[in-house]
């Protein structure tokens, strides 16, 4: 009984630690947005909040464990918020025709560039730099 | 028909959705089930089998959008934990994003040239490699359809994290560093996703990738904007 009560207020006190986490990070986000608004800068304000995060964490103000389960679920769940813009498709259904083809090839083709190329370079210069290390 | 309350009714439709798509992937694990391309296709063919627009959609999809801006923060958090991985390796890194934008905006403008395709869709697909605030917002910059870029960012999300994963069959690719460069410059979002299925080096690379290739993207969009005028 009483262990698990214990589990309970455990389980209770986890969920506030989350929900309070995940209100953190976004009301870090609108502070940001206020900020961008305000100065008119040309960097979305998720990634300011970015920057204001890791140095937080980096400059030990803020110890990672207040942070971790919430910044991890929203990670875990990244592509749930990208459904909403692949929605735009309603609106563009003029992509299904030719053009939407050509677009299609020209998206494939890119991908398989941009990838393959990022990837030998990286790989190439990573294999450089340890061989000198040795 | 119209839904009583479209906010709530997409919203849920939309989690439902999401919550179907995991689950089904997880047993098929096939890259036809990721779980971006079946949510999209479920919720399109929700929405055109209720005729619902566009618009009524965003009233409960506008919350979903909404968090991709905390979530582009929460990434601190891997960087900040990878941060020995990457204070180590950062020139491989800046050279890999500066190939990979140069790749990026090179090929597209080419390719689409190639294909004979109109001007303001070239300029909407141009910014295609990087995640959607920064596109739509290089987009506009440059005079391209903002909400024509969302989409060519999206197709290139969804096919980039499938295409990734071939890719890393045949590449010989023994650095985690390289695999996770390759699917945050390629697929932004969805790679980096993709990348965190993998392991949690590639994706935290990733995510640093994804974020610098966007900060570029961000920087030459009024330099190209200037250029033009």
């Amino acid at each position: 009984m009483d262990t698990k009560n214990n589990g309970n207020i455990r389980h209770v006190t986890g969920i506030a630690a989350y929900g309070a986490q995940l209100a953190g990070l976004v009301g870090l986000w609108w502070l940001c947005q206020l900020c961008v608004r305000a100065l008119d800068l040309p960097v979305p304000a998720g990634v300011i909040g970015m920057l204001a995060l890791v140095v937080l964490l980096a400059s030990g103000a803020l110890p990672s464990r207040f942070v971790r389960r919430g910044a991890g679920s929203l990670l875990d769940h990244l592509l749930l918020f990208f459904v909403p813009a692949c929605m735009t498709l309603l609106d563009h259904k003029e992509l299904l025709s030719v053009t939407g083809l050509k677009l299609l090839a020209v998206i494939v083709v890119g991908i398989l560039t941009v990838m393959a190329g990022t990837a030998l370079i990286v790989e190439l210069h990573f294999r450089g730099r340890t061989r000198h290390v040795r | 028909m119209s839904v009583e309350h479209p906010g709530l009714f997409w919203f849920t439709a939309t989690l439902a959705a999401y919550v179907v798509s995991r689950i089904v992937h997880h047993y098929t694990k096939s890259f036809l089930t990721s779980p971006l391309l079946l949510t999209c296709v479920l919720c399109l063919a929700l929405t055109v089998g209720l005729h619902a627009s566009y618009r009524e959609y965003m009233r409960g999809g506008q919350w979903l959008l909404l968090l991709l801006g905390p979530a582009t923060v929460a990434f601190a958090l891997p960087i900040y934990e990878h941060r020995a991985l990457l204070r180590r390796y950062w020139p491989t890194l800046v050279l890999g994003v500066g190939f990979g934008c140069a790749l990026a905006f090179g090929g597209t403008w080419l390719l689409s040239g190639l294909l004979d395709l109109p001007r303001d869709v070239r300029l909407s697909v141009l910014p295609r490699s990087f995640t959607t605030p920064f596109a739509m917002a290089f987009a506009k910059d440059v005079g391209g359809a903002p909400d024509l870029a969302a989409v060519c960012v999206i197709a290139t999300g969804i096919l980039g994290a499938s295409l990734g994963g071939m890719l890393l069959k045949v590449l010989p690719l023994r650095c985690a560093l390289a695999r996770g460069a390759m699917l945050g410059m390629g697929a932004h979002g969805a790679g980096v996703a993709r990348a965190r299925e993998i392991g949690d080096e590639e994706g935290a690379v990733a995510g640093l990738v994804m974020i610098l290739a966007g900060v570029t993207c961000a920087l030459l969009g009024p330099a190209v904007a200037l250029f033009e005028s």
